[in-house]
């Protein structure tokens, strides 16, 4: 019994562990090429050990677009949109979860159909009501307002706040705290671990976002990192070096942190999953 | 709760029950208020849009100008296509590798979990952009890593990029790269909540572990299955950057989908009414996904 | 409060051009090249800056396009335009852009051919300025064919080059092709052998689809015979650059705006690269045509059109700086003052001392007239796909696969296919 263990646990390693490579492959190849110059990067046989280009190719990254802008900007949008934004859906779920009010249940079918809505259907009039009619291409605001309205967030603060007990509130109540004030005070900070996980979701999608900022961003000092990357994949003179730093760069801080908090990673994911 | 409000004077229960009657409005407010803005709005409009031609100034109203090119256009057929292939290629042997690597991950026998966890699930945290990037390097023909593997082990290079099924196969293979690791994150949170007393009883009536995978898992995750079908889905009918960075949509429009060909329609050509009619059909495709969703696993969910 | 307002506006819409600078949308060789009249510009206009950005070709247009279709915002001083991408943004956009002559435009019609007018004007209105035309020609390195045993110079129809690339695809082991296609990702070869045998997509007015005509069903064959000798490789225009420089590519069919784009990306190759000038499709047949060319255009959104227009007129119709944008980043001036120019009769160490200028510019006056339409991206997207599928095999003839090209371009334009 326990050889036959043995056995299926080497097995099973062997099986998996290729395939583990074969998924951090594109990875260590990403960063490894950061550091080729650009003739190594596309060069039969293709060079698999770190160089020492890593400046050159800084400077190339640097030489279309200034691109610690794009990571400002990117910073600066991901974290405004995220504690905003989950302010937002905390406050939704919260409504859902714990009041009854009349059209709850219609609204909240709403929040759910909205999550099968590809964005696509909402870009054009979005494009013409941010660009147009507010004038607000190239800001910040033009790439925060149009998600803050984020279903998934509401969803899943709902289900989360579920789990808090009517009681507490109902104490708190008694004692004369406002709506208000028991939300801030008691239901924020008993929820901390779900905000967190909704946080890192919210936080990486508006990170890794291109559609919508690639439409709404023309000026170079408004791009965020994806659009500045996109832009030089499709510039004439493409510096693959450069393009490699911009993505390690976009990139291993997330690696680091998902190492790190693995855990709301994963409760973030599984955020929509039934869980019954 | 009545005893409560009982012990109350008069006064303050009507004012807090006043308060408590409007709270849930206000905590919505924010939300439905960004929400008619930025996406019913948008969505409205965009519906009339498909109504319009667009193609001359000024624009007119003309019900089945876009409609009516739909039908008879093949190049939305081929993107159709494209995305009903990579539907009904890609979605089902990701989720089967998905569902695969989460029984791994919830097996005993493995150890160095952390390890293999960071490796499938660490190409999430990458932006679609940075490896959109990367594999079009990987992929290259002539000068790609992949290619040098393949014939390194002896078979032949593959034009990836410049024939179709290839290009088919390369996002395909990126895509898969891309969503197993989360796939089987949602599976796995699905298995462990699977009673172990099943596979105990299992094991006493001499099932092995096949027949567990397929008598208890499979059925029992089967809700968990749909809705990382659903989402996948959706993902796939919305699949843009892939295609657009990586194969430019080619060759030809081999990898055309319908979201790349919204985009050329809307912002290369301005055809702003043909695109509304595209996108409508990408959102009825995905809510008629979603309602079988709703109607296999059950709204129990929704309205628990 | 009328302050704070602005203060917020400057804070929040980054990249808030000041009043002094102008900010110039382009791509590629045009970068530089536009950068070096910047000097002469600043003699007229001191203190004014001038910002050239290299968006990319593609962006450049998505871009522009973007802007005007929301009302004209965020739209740069002065915009390149591809001449035959030009006229959806007069078509669909007509006040996106200055009309030139309320600068004082006309004065600038005499200086330039008509044809290069026909499609940057509309009515009375005068929406752009000629810059560079683009007469292809064949590039090739001298070092490659002669190590093949090719003799360049002999080379005067497209079998002589199917047969110099297999000869050189023999040498190298096909390591070394003599061609490159953008073979489902661009139908420029298409449109440069269309307009050699005096075909495009649509007739010269634009009412009526032409892409199935004989001149284009020929260019379609000659393509597919090119691609079927294996002589040369599918890439597009990344890979091209790559190729050439990594000594993977023997030669490259463009307009004579790559000139520039070969000496920027491979200054150490100086002196082994040739130019010969477009096979005929038969011995004595046209060795001309075009493709690509662009012109400059002032967004009516430009707070200083004045500046702007000076700008445009000091780097087009100035004979000085077109001729050093020529020497320096190969682009083909059409200032017809420049037509004699002594200049353009020497040699170019570059291009080992060949005259190439009075090679390309010689071809011009054989190209076939064509006008881009409104209509050109529709009509581009449906011919880079029919091009792909007929060269992998998928019709069962050239006039098969324009027939269907013709009545999808029909279809998206609204136009009808020619008789």
């Amino acid at each position: 019994m326990r050889r036959d263990r043995l056995i299926r646990s080497i097995v099973l390693h062997a099986l998996l562990t290729p395939l583990a490579l074969l998924f951090l492959a594109p990875i260590v190849w990403m960063i490894v090429a950061a550091t080729l110059p650009n003739n190594e990067i596309l060069a039969a046989p293709p060079t698999l050990t770190p160089g020492n280009a890593l400046p050159q190719n800084w400077a190339d990254l640097n030489d279309d677009l200034n691109f610690i802008r794009a990571v400002t900007n990117s910073v600066a949008i991901s974290a405004i949109f995220t504690s905003v934004g989950v302010l937002i859906a905390a406050m939704s779920g919260y409504a859902f979860a714990k009041f009854r009010f009349a059209g709850r249940a219609l609204l909240f079918t709403v929040v759910i159909g909205a999550l099968t809505i590809p964005f696509e259907v909402r870009a054009i009039p979005q494009y013409l009501l941010v660009a147009r009619d507010l004038g607000l291409s190239n800001t910040w605001w033009a790439i925060i307002l149009p998600w803050l309205a984020y279903p998934l967030g509401v969803f899943f603060m709902r289900q989360n706040m579920l789990s808090i007990q009517t009681e507490l509130l109902e104490a708190a109540r008694i004692d004369g705290a406002s709506e208000g004030r028991i939300f801030v005070q008691i239901v924020l900070p008993i929820m901390r671990p779900a905000l967190a996980a909704v946080a890192l979701v919210m936080f990486l999608f508006q990170w890794n976002d291109y559609f919508w900022p690639l439409l709404i961003l023309t000026d170079k000092d408004a791009y965020t990192i994806p659009v500045a990357l996109g832009t030089l994949v499709g510039l004439t003179r493409v510096s693959w070096g450069g393009i490699m730093v911009g993505t390690a760069i976009a990139t291993i801080p997330f690696l680091l942190l998902f190492l790190w908090l693995q855990r709301f990673f994963i409760a973030g994911i599984t955020a929509g999953a039934v869980k019954d | 709760m009545s005893s409560q409000a009982h012990a109350s004077p008069p006064t303050t229960r009507r004012r807090r029950s006043t308060g408590r009657r409007l709270a849930p409005y206000f905590f919505v407010a924010p939300f439905f208020l960004l929400f008619a803005i930025f996406w019913v709005y948008p969505i409205a409009y965009s519906f009339v849009l498909s109504f319009i031609n667009t193609r001359q100034r000024p624009w007119t109203f003309d019900w089945d100008f876009n409609w009516g090119r739909l039908i008879q256009d093949d190049f939305f057929w081929n993107a159709l296509g494209n995305t009903m292939i990579i539907l009904a290629v890609q979605v089902p042997l990701m989720l089967a590798l998905a569902t695969l690597l989460a029984v791994a991950f919830n097996s005993e026998l493995l150890k160095l979990k952390g390890f293999y966890r960071f490796a499938f699930f660490a190409p999430l945290v990458l932006g679609a952009v940075p490896y959109s990037a990367v594999f079009r390097l990987v992929f290259n023909e002539q000068y790609g890593v992949l290619n040098y593997a393949l014939e390194s082990i002896g078979l032949g290079a593959v034009p990836w990029l410049y024939e179709s099924t290839p290009a088919l196969i390369t996002i395909m293979i990126a895509m898969t790269w891309r969503w197993t690791g989360y796939n089987a994150v949602i599976l796995l949170s699905g298995l462990q909540s699977i009673p172990l007393a099943l596979y105990e009883a299992a094991r006493i009536d001499g099932a092995g572990p096949f027949q567990q995978f397929f008598k208890i898992t499979i059925p029992m995750l089967r809700p968990v299955l749909l809705f990382t079908f659903v989402l996948s889905t959706i993902g796939t009918l919305q699949l843009f950057t892939e295609p657009w960075l990586i194969t430019t949509t080619g060759p030809g429009n081999a990898t055309e989908t319908l979201v790349t060909y919204l985009y050329k329609q809307g912002f290369r050509s301005f055809n702003f009414g043909y695109a509304s009619a595209i996108a409508y059909t990408v959102a009825l495709i995905a809510v008629i996904f979603s309602l079988l969703q709703i109607r296999l696993v059950g709204g129990r969910e929704v309205e628990r | 409060m009328k302050k704070l307002l602005l203060a917020l506006a400057a804070l929040t819409a980054f990249g808030f051009a000041s009043a002094q600078t102008l900010t110039v949308w382009v791509w590629d060789i045009n970068k530089p090249a536009l950068e070096s009249t910047i000097d002469s510009f600043q003699e007229m206009h001191p203190g004014v800056e001038v910002v050239v950005e290299d968006l990319g070709n593609q962006n450049v247009y998505d871009r522009g396009l973007a802007g005007c279709a929301a009302g004209g915002f965020d739209m740069p001083d002065v915009y390149l335009v591809e001449n035959n991408e030009a006229e959806v943004f007069w078509a669909q956009f007509p006040d996106c852009f200055t009309d030139l002559t309320t600068l004082g435009g006309e004065e600038l019609l005499p200086l330039f051919p008509d044809f290069k007018w026909s499609e940057l004007t509309a009515g009375d209105a005068i929406y752009a300025v000629p810059f560079d035309s683009g007469p292809t020609a064949m590039f090739y390195r001298r070092d490659l064919y002669e190590q093949a045993g090719v003799d360049a110079t002999a080379i005067e129809t497209w079998d002589d080059y199917i047969a110099a690339g297999v000869a050189i695809n023999e040498t190298f082991d096909g390591n070394v092709k003599v061609g490159m296609m953008g073979k489902g990702s661009d139908d420029e070869w298409f449109r440069m052998l269309a307009n050699q045998a005096g075909c495009f997509y649509f007739d010269q007015a634009a009412t009526e689809v032409t892409v199935n005509q004989p001149g284009c069903v020929q260019a379609m064959e000659t393509m597919k015979d090119v691609w079927d000798s294996g002589a040369i490789r599918a890439g597009g225009w990344v890979e091209q650059i790559q190729s050439f420089q990594n000594d993977e590519l023997a030669s490259a069919f463009f307009g004579s705006w790559y000139t520039g784009t070969i000496q920027a990306e491979a200054p150490d190759q100086a002196g082994q690269w040739g130019v010969y000038l477009t096979p005929a499709f038969e011995e004595g047949g046209v060795r001309a045509s075009n493709l690509g060319g662009s012109a400059l255009a002032i967004p009516a959104s430009s707070d200083n059109p004045e500046l702007a227009y000076d700008f445009v007129v000091n780097a087009l119709a100035d004979e000085d700086n077109q001729l050093n944008i020529l020497n320096n980043y190969g682009l083909t001036p059409s200032l017809l003052s420049l037509g004699n120019a002594p200049e353009l009769s020497e040699g170019v160490d570059y291009w080992g001392g060949q005259a190439i200028w009075e090679d390309i510019l010689g071809t011009l006056g054989d190209v076939p007239a064509v006008s881009g339409t409104r209509y050109f991206q529709e009509a581009r997207n449906v011919m880079i796909v029919v091009v792909n599928d007929y060269l992998d095999g998928n019709y069962d003839s050239a006039q098969a696969a324009l027939d269907d090209a013709a009545s999808q371009i029909a279809a998206s334009t609204g136009l009808p296919v020619a008789d």
